[in-house]
């Protein structure tokens, strides 16, 4: 059961590469049984990984110019279905 | 008036007498509650997956094959790898004095055990994956995402006959999960218990009505009364989500301690912070939420490594049973839950005061 959830696999995406977007993200918070959103903006750099079957699409996020007040990395990856294309409507 | 008020799309889609949905982590409250009428999702995030399954097997022994759903929560980004890592061995000295400063304070006792924390791995994609898996081998009747987006999983949900909800803070989250075909969305506003948007829930809920079509919205964030189920019906929405409500309830496994505390909170009783977690979140006020909201408090970590810090108080608090140090998750509408009521009859109580606000209301108008 776990394999087939956790294969991935790489690739890049060049319609998205250099895009600008706003990620509503978020996820658990460890040892509790709560979660949290984190809010992200910056540039797609195009490289995304599916995850498992159905795949489940990350996109990796750079350059972020807003993340959460001491969010400890440059980077962040972002599921597809939260990626907002900055200047895109429909999104 | 319509001949029955509160029978709405919500109710048809799941075949309930009553558009209220609890949310709770506590099977007894959910298997209550779908008893008498209602609908309950079961928050299973800290669940490993063969825990799910046994819940799972336990509340459908209890309910006659009545409909009942499982939230997970699925996350929305991820850090990359090993940054959170490094960070670990960065906590500065100024948090730690801090944190220690505050247990000096308050007499907080140790832990009486290991740190919860830190013997869970926390939720990645794997062990989401694990879970959702669970859910579709088991073909629960509803997958409920209590964050990020369920649309990955949606075909594979609709092929085993099971409806997927989504929880969302903002419209467009709602916008781009109606178009993929999410079976319901849950408006969560920012009066809610734990993590929340930051739009009210009188703003988001008709905002996102306003953009579903035919798609059912629940209305969560403040919901403790009849009232409230009715302003929310009035507001478009075809259900409640309520989170709060429950945990003072007689079937609760909150601690009586905490339960008293809820009891006597008022809606001004609760902190919207960060310092817990590191996300923010809405909780009960308590000294560690108020010493970090102290301007000459030091800078909130981000998760999860403010819970580092927090997670000694959190549980030797819990361990120890301090009520002057206790805190758990309560949204805004607590100051309207006043006593320990069996679920069913908080059930039965909504359903009465909706009834009698909607019929003044139409009197009202008429």
């Amino acid at each position: 059961m776990v394999s087939r959830a956790t294969a991935a696999r790489e690739g890049f995406d060049p319609e998205m590469a250099g895009k600008r977007a706003e990620c509503d993200g978020g996820g658990h918070i460890a040892g509790t049984r709560f979660a949290g959103r984190q809010e992200f903006t910056g540039t797609l750099t195009g490289e995304f990984v599916d995850q498992g079957d159905p795949p489940w699409r990350w996109y990796l996020m750079v350059d972020l110019t807003r993340k959460p007040e001491g969010y400890p990395a440059d980077a962040v990856w972002c599921e597809s279905e939260s990626v907002f294309i900055l200047g895109d409507e429909s999104s | 008036m319509a001949e029955d008020p509160l029978r709405t799309k919500l109710c048809d889609m799941l075949g309930i007498e009553f558009p209220i949905i609890a949310f709770t982590h506590c099977k007894d409250v959910a298997v209550a509650v779908i008893n008498a009428g209602g609908f309950a999702v079961l928050g299973e995030a800290m669940h490993t997956p063969d825990e799910i399954a046994a819940d799972i097997k336990w509340i459908r022994d209890r309910i006659d094959g009545k409909p009942f759903g499982i939230d997970l929560v699925v996350p929305a980004s991820v850090p990359p790898a090993g940054a959170l890592e490094e960070l670990m061995s960065k906590i500065p000295d100024t948090h730690r004095e801090f944190a220690r400063q505050i247990k000096e304070k308050y007499d907080v006792p140790d832990p009486k055990g290991p740190v919860a924390l830190h013997q869970w791995g926390g939720l990645n994609q794997e062990m989401a994956r694990a879970q959702l898996e669970v859910l579709l081998d088991e073909r629960v009747p509803v997958l409920a995402s209590g964050l990020g987006s369920p649309v990955f999983i949606l075909e594979a949900a609709h092929e085993r006959g099971i409806k997927v909800f989504g929880l969302v803070g903002k419209t467009r989250q709602a916008k781009r999960q109606v178009e993929a075909g999410v079976d319901a969305i849950i408006a969560q506003g920012y009066d809610a218990a734990g993590h929340t948007g930051a739009m009210g829930t009188f703003s988001i809920v008709p905002e996102v009505v306003s953009i579903a079509g035919d798609t059912p919205i629940i209305a969560a964030g403040g919901v403790t009364t009849g009232r409230h189920l009715a302003a929310a019906l009035c507001l478009g929405a075809a259900g409640v989500w309520t989170g709060t409500l429950w945990l003072a309830s007689r079937e609760s496994d909150v601690d009586m301690i905490v339960k008293e505390k809820l009891l006597a909170a008022t809606g001004d009783d609760t902190s919207y912070s960060n310092c817990i977690s590191g996300m923010t979140m809405r909780t009960l006020k308590c000294p560690w939420t108020e010493e970090w909201s102290r301007p000459e408090a030091p800078t909130v970590l981000p998760a999860p490594y403010q819970m580092l810090l927090s997670s000694d108080y959190i549980q030797g608090a819990n361990d120890h049973r301090r009520e002057d140090l206790m805190t758990e998750a309560a949204g805004q509408g607590v100051g309207f839950v006043t006593t320990m009521k069996p679920a069913r009859q908080i059930v039965f109580d909504l359903v009465d005061e909706a009834l009698t606000a909607i019929e003044e209301l139409a009197g009202g108008v008429g």
